[in-house]
């Protein structure tokens, strides 16, 4: 079946290329959805099952592969809706990229090595490289350079980190081994090559889950990327660089350096909110500040993981809701931009008598995203600080708590801005668009999703969740 | 031999911090491939036909040839000849070069292990580390993209300590990060502001 879907999907892209043709690409676009929920199905299942040696279909993998089987029609929805307008070369390179993007991030879900995995990070870069660079403004190929630039050079530190995992067993095949095997070594290695390689492979990745400090290259892709690539920048590709960390991570916690682990990942998150909230509170441009928001977000998540015990759990459900908020947040901004003309704060206003139903969206994704009930969030991050209280950190959960009041004030004074007020200067020249109401849906499903389970938690989902942290000590 | 090649290797990296001409990195970057391609040669004894000459493609192809070329052509494009906005004087450089130095050796030391060559780790450590410093002592883009080559460089003189036989796996990844680097020297090295060469539009 993966075999198929990596081929079916090549195929694909060539034909895009070939046809040349709006409405064949369109088809190809929607096949490739619902292809790739077919493949989330049949990993759900086939659990645990091995194919092309390299891909196991463990719970981790599948629950990522599933958020992005969701996101993936609201997402090439939103992408044909912002392509529309275009020529049609950029139009096709548009999908083709979209649909390369997504395959490369299933394969690194899938990944049962860090080597494949790896390989499938660096390749999600050249493909989301495209997809920033889709306006071919100068600003564009700014945000282009950085990103590329920066991601490179984290995967470089990323891939020491497995170099090191390589001299820690002295065997040459150590890199192409599994993490399964890889495990069962890991109580022979040096603590200090364990605490090396996790660092190297924290750095190098944070690049992709946009933490501290390699954070500064996703914000930058953010501000100029096409909002429904924005929506996969901030949520399933953050998930591939968590993902690559949390492998690594689980594949250390039996031996003696989790204790260290644990520490530089609050420490990691803590700065992660620090910078957040303190960027936030000046920001000036819309996707900017959401991009933000993805910092503080998954500096809670590192918090999370760093915490254990119900953390985990926390940090898994976290990464989840994120992924639906913070999507549908960004899919919103393609439509705000196209009624107000700009994503700078200070000429925005007065949405709602603009744009009744994009308003409602952004209110609720307000709350949902700030985890203020009935946002499903709001069970994550009270996990999150019980699991402080539990642990007795009380340091980090005062300061983590003034953090997340400084990004509420920040976020809740800025939505309330642009929905109700008037705009601080008006902009030289806009020309609004009237946007169907209809367009929303998506919108408005993912974030009944995030509200939903603040009140019922499906047992398949915290079933799945239990068994991605199942290896992990309790 | 092969401690020839990477004393040789270690040299043209205090050049590094020394030079000032960006003709002259050009001219280290690409002798660091042909360095890289001897020593693969001497240090991999056991491996097969094919992964040999994969590995010289890699080093002298890429390494020696296509990115010095493309260098120079952003260079030529550029007309920036000099290293002339650098945040530190070349002095503090050739300390932090030497202090560099001195860190890879104890790291070194003190990361002994039966499977690895001290060597090897010590050089790929300063390499890194002097990747790193010319990326954060650099204002120019063309200074920032040698610093990621030298890294690349450290990437795989580290892939080399592991054993005496690296892995297709190895290989491929080390190909994909080369074909990014090309990728970013070619494609946005050729196309971005080449009259400053600093980037100044995205921020709070």
């Amino acid at each position: 079946m993966l075999l198929m879907f990596f081929i079916i999907t090549a195929i694909m892209v060539i034909l895009i290329f070939l046809f040349r043709n709006r409405t064949i690409t369109k088809f190809i676009a929607a096949g490739y959805a619902v292809m790739h929920i077919l493949l989330s199905l049949y990993c759900w299942s086939n659990p645990d099952a091995t194919e092309l040696r390299y891909f196991t279909f463990n719970s981790t993998g599948v629950l990522l592969l599933s958020i992005l089987s969701v996101l993936v029609i609201p997402t090439i929805y939103h992408g044909f809706v912002y392509t529309r307008d275009d020529d049609l070369k950029k139009f096709n390179i548009y999908h083709g990229a979209l649909i390369t993007l997504m395959t490369f991030m299933s394969g690194a879900y899938l990944a049962n090595g860090m080597t494949v995995l790896w390989i499938f990070v660096e390749a999600t870069t050249l493909a989301v490289a495209l997809l920033i660079y889709h306006d071919r403004t100068e600003i564009a190929l700014e945000a282009t350079w950085k990103y590329v630039f920066i991601c490179s050079a984290g995967i470089a530190l990323a891939y020491l980190g497995i170099l090191f995992l390589g001299f820690i067993y002295g065997r040459e095949d150590a890199a192409s081994l599994t993490f399964s095997s890889l495990s069962e070594l890991i109580n022979q290695a040096n603590p200090m090559y364990l605490k090396i390689a996790f660092l190297f492979v924290l750095i190098g990745f944070s690049t992709k889950m946009g933490l501290f400090p390699m954070h500064t290259v996703t914000i930058d892709a953010h501000s100029v990327a096409p909002p429904p690539v924005s929506a996969l920048i901030s949520t399933t590709l953050m998930n591939v660089g968590f993902l690559a960390i949390y492998r690594v991570y689980t594949l250390f916690s039996s031996s003696s350096v989790l204790p260290f682990m644990n520490n530089v990942l609050i420490f990691a998150g803590l700065l992660s909110l620090l910078v957040a909230a303190g960027y936030m509170l000046k920001a000036k441009h819309l996707k900017r500040m959401l991009a933000y928001s993805s910092l503080e977000n998954m500096g809670l998540v590192a918090i999370a993981t760093g915490v254990g015990g119900s953390g985990y759990y926390a940090a898994l459900l976290l990464i989840v809701l994120h992924s639906f908020a913070k999507s549908s947040l960004f899919y919103q901004m393609g439509q705000l931009s196209r009624v107000l003309g700009t994503f700078r704060l200070d000429d925005c206003g007065n949405y709602m008598k603009l744009y009744p139903a994009g308003s409602l969206v952004l209110i609720t994704g307000l709350i949902s995203i700030l985890a203020i009930p009935p946002s499903g969030l709001f069970i994550s991050e009270f996990l999150i600080m019980k699991g402080l209280v539990y642990n007795n950190q009380w340091f980090v959960l005062i300061t983590a708590t003034i953090l997340l009041c400084f990004v509420i004030y920040a976020m809740s004074t800025r939505f309330m801005h642009i929905i109700f007020s008037n705009p601080r200067q008006y902009p030289e020249f806009t020309q609004s668009v009237k946007v169907r109401p209809v367009e929303t849906v998506t919108q408005f499903i993912l974030l009944g999703i995030v509200v939903m389970i603040c009140f019922y938690q499906p047992h398949f989902l915290v079933d799945i969740i239990n068994q991605s942290f199942s290896l992990l000590p309790r | 031999m092969v401690i020839y090649l990477i004393v040789f290797f270690a040299v043209t990296l205090i050049y590094f911090a020394s030079a000032e001409r960006l003709a002259t990195y050009i001219r280290l970057i690409g002798l660091q491939g042909l360095l890289l391609c001897g020593i693969a040669i001497s240090e991999l004894k056991d491996v097969n036909t094919a992964n040999l000459i994969f590995i010289v493609a890699e080093t002298l192809l890429f390494k020696t040839l296509l990115i010095p070329y493309l260098l120079s052509a952003i260079i030529r494009k550029s007309g920036v000849t000099k290293v002339h906005r650098q945040a530190l004087p070349g002095f503090y450089l050739i300390l932090f070069s030497i202090a560099a130095l001195l860190l890879s050796v104890v790291l070194a030391n003190s990361l002994i292990n039966p499977f690895i060559n001290t060597i090897f780790m010590t050089i790929a450590l300063y390499t890194l580390f002097t990747g790193f410093i010319l990326i954060v002592t650099h204002r120019l883009i063309i200074s920032h993209l040698i610093g990621f080559l030298i890294i690349e460089n450290a990437v795989f003189i580290f892939s080399l300590a592991v054993g005496s036989e690296m892995p297709m796996l190895i290989n491929i990844g080390i190909l994909l990060d080369i074909f990014v680097g090309v990728l970013i020297l070619g494609f946005f090295g050729l196309r971005l502001k080449p009259h400053t060469n600093e980037l100044t539009m995205l921020k709070d």
